[in-house]
């Protein structure tokens, strides 16, 4: 059977563990190809208008992955850690894709409990069902694909530049260089170097989050809010950059509340969505490399302006 | 202590009930205008959605009036409902005010002990007794039931109406006249006699006319001027609608959900084209659509803020059951933006489509 795993969303942090569960289960894999413009078109032209642009993508591959297998495997996951959710749309992702694109093929699209391991647990015996009716070899190649999983740890390689920000956003907007327009290595071009949330670890993200009035209910605004706040605090960052899709919900409220802890430093949001620009925004980030430029070597008390 | 609240529908009237009832200082704020919106959004992040700009206008309009203490109810789901409480306390303290924000989550989430030390602070500031306490907080949600029950009838029965704008005319004095009293009983008896009005509104039972469902996002289908007055401007075309989210419906719907309880026939409505929940009332929207369709409405209005997640979501489904049992729904997106003259175009072509619709059956 031929499992088709769209590279969109959270592809870009779980692709290994999804790639090791079927391959195990003995399931011919084919995974869309990156993200390009053809892919992007057809999101667009069947994803409801007002959804951001990652979730149009995410369309777009499925769209992609539709006549070329047998089923098509929808990461919807509603948890990764207990008591905190992603986003509603990715709750509701599987009918959002069913109800958008025609002829389409079976859809693996279970909700997905990363936390307790009895949910996950029946989250792959219902999956797999479908693939193989061994009940142990489900249970295996569950566990192959977690330990693959945690032992794999995304980062982005940098070389040791002039300037250091914090790359910020969700893993699939960080990680996607086409929905991004290649953002590091324009960053890189620019004597930037970059360092993500991944960098942070979970004790000192905890840290931070647990002084908050109310604990955020989003894993990705813990996740960014903490690491955001640490290095910012540990002074080892000289601006933060801030790559948001349109309409995010989750971001009107984390870069607010992100931004209310950084009042000294250089924070620019880069906002992307199907219409983006490529030229207005390269303008913005050079015109962001200068400021940083400008601040280190002309002043030592400036405000966050430049 | 002066006490606040953020408008959502009738809310603030069952509010009123309550602190007359208990004896606390409290400032309404004035009925949602341009003036609060703009004084709203001009404090808001840009891609917050709209309950929470309104709801700053308000606290504005609070402020400016002494109001030290703001009561809200919070969330813990997917939605950003949720986290209005931490961004607003930022907001506000940024600009300058020491307030004091009650935020009254689900005890589930919180734990009863700390959901009843919030709850403690508001009514340690009253003289009352403890059974007059409780005598009060039952009188309010009195209120609320009866206004809502008021309200309910009045939409549907402008129908029906033999003498055109009754039911509106109705519905608007009560409102007036309940805000004006200053005990809850009294505001209580008031109401009946609206209900014993708007039950003796003449009828005629052999009109057809065109019978809406109104769904989507609670704060925006609850109050008005979120929605350009959607529900009164239907009245006015003599439309009949219904609508099943209330703040009453909000609060049962709290209490039953630990039990699993809430709402089954909504459950068993959206189990085709949405089993989950997403957070916000997105199974709900779905399951009103569908339940709408069995009861013999003519169609559904969703309306939803600009952005809002789990509407999204449901936006994306909505198709596929009008596709399926042939029942137009519309989606009517509102945000600070929306022009009313463009809202009304859609609404009036909408009706058109169904009227002839109904001709051709």
């Amino acid at each position: 059977m031929k499992v088709g795993i769209p590279k969109g969303l959270l592809y870009y942090k779980y692709g290994v563990f999804m790639k090791t569960f079927f391959d195990k289960l003995g399931a011919e894999i084919v995974v869309s190809p990156d993200t390009n413009r053809q892919i992007l078109n057809e999101g667009v032209k069947y994803c409801v208008d007002e959804a951001c642009l990652p979730i149009k993508v995410f369309h777009g591959h499925v769209s992609y992955l539709k006549d070329k297998c047998d089923v098509i495997f929808i990461p919807r996951i509603m948890s990764i850690r207990e008591k905190e959710y992603i986003c509603p749309k990715f709750c509701g992702l599987t009918e959002m894709i069913a109800n958008s694109i025609p002829d389409l093929p079976f859809l693996l699209g279970e909700p997905i409990y990363w936390t307790p391991k009895e949910k996950l647990m029946k989250w792959a015996l219902n999956t797999g069902k479908y693939l193989t009716n061994d009940k142990q070899k489900i249970k295996k190649a569950l566990e192959s694909a977690l330990s693959k999983q945690n032992k794999t740890k995304n980062t982005i390689k940098q070389p040791k530049l002039k300037y250091k920000v914090a790359l910020l956003g969700h893993p699939y907007s960080v990680y996607d260089p086409f929905l991004n327009m290649d953002l590091v290595k324009k960053l890189n071009r620019l004597n930037v170097e970059i360092i993500t949330e991944d960098a942070v670890d979970d004790k000192s993200i905890d840290f931070e989050v647990n002084k908050l009035f109310k604990k955020p209910f989003w894993t990705f605004a813990r996740n960014t809010y903490g690491a955001a706040v640490n290095l910012v605090k540990g002074q080892k960052i000289d601006g933060v950059v801030y790559i948001s899709s349109f309409a995010c919900g989750i971001d009107s409220v984390l870069i607010e509340l992100i931004e209310h802890e950084t009042p000294n430093l250089p924070f620019i949001v880069l906002k992307i969505d199907e219409h983006t620009g490529e030229a207005g925004f390269n303008t913005r980030i050079e015109a962001f490399a200068d400021m940083l430029g400008r601040r280190l070597n002309f002043a030592y008390n400036n405000t966050a302006y430049g | 202590m002066l006490i606040t609240i953020p408008h959502m529908g009738n809310v603030y009237l069952a509010a009123k009930a309550l602190f007359d009832g208990i004896d606390v200082p409290y400032v309404i704020p004035e009925p949602n205008n341009k003036e609060s919106l703009q004084k709203g959004s001009l404090y808001s992040p840009e891609e917050m959605c709209l309950p929470f700009k309104l709801m700053m206008g308000n606290y504005m309009q609070s402020i400016e009036k002494g109001a030290d203490t703001i009561l809200i109810t919070g969330s813990c789901g997917p939605c950003r409902y949720g986290e209005y409480c931490e961004l607003q306390i930022k907001i506000l303290s940024k600009l300058g005010h020491d307030l004091d924000f009650i935020v009254l989550d689900a005890p589930g989430e919180i734990g009863m002990d700390e959901f009843l030390r919030r709850l403690g602070k508001i009514f340690k500031a009253s003289s009352k007794s403890r059974a007059e306490k409780l005598l009060a907080i039952k009188r309010a949600f009195r209120v609320m039931d009866s206004i809502e029950k008021l309200e309910a009838k009045a939409h549907y029965l402008a129908g029906y109406e033999i003498n055109k704008g009754d039911c509106k005319r109705i519905l608007r004095q009560c409102k007036k006249d309940a805000f004006g009293c200053d005990n809850p009983v009294e505001m209580l008896r008031v109401i009946k006699e609206y209900l014993k009005k708007i039950n003796a509104v003449p009828v005629d039972k052999t009109k057809n006319p065109i019978k809406l469902s109104i769904i989507g996002e609670i704060y925006t289908v609850i109050e008005p001027y979120s929605n350009l007055n959607i529900e009164d401007k239907l009245m006015d075309y003599g439309v009949s609608t219904k609508r099943l989210l209330t703040p009453s419906w909000w609060y049962r719907d709290i209490v039953l959900k630990p039990l699993k309880l809430n709402s089954p026939g909504l459950r068993r409505a959206s189990k085709e084209y949405l089993p989950l929940y997403i957070g916000g009332h997105g199974r709900e929207c779905i399951g009103e659509a569908v339940l709408a369709h069995k009861e013999g409405m003519d169609g559904a209005i969703q309306i939803f803020p600009l952005g809002c997640m789990p509407e999204i979501v449901t936006k994306a489904i909505l198709p596929s059951i009008q596709r399926d049992k042939n029942f137009p729904i519309m989606s009517l997106i509102v945000d600070e933006m929306t022009g009313e003259a463009g809202f009304m175009t859609r609404i009036e072509a909408f009706l058109d489509m169904i009227k002839s619709q109904k001709k051709t059956n």
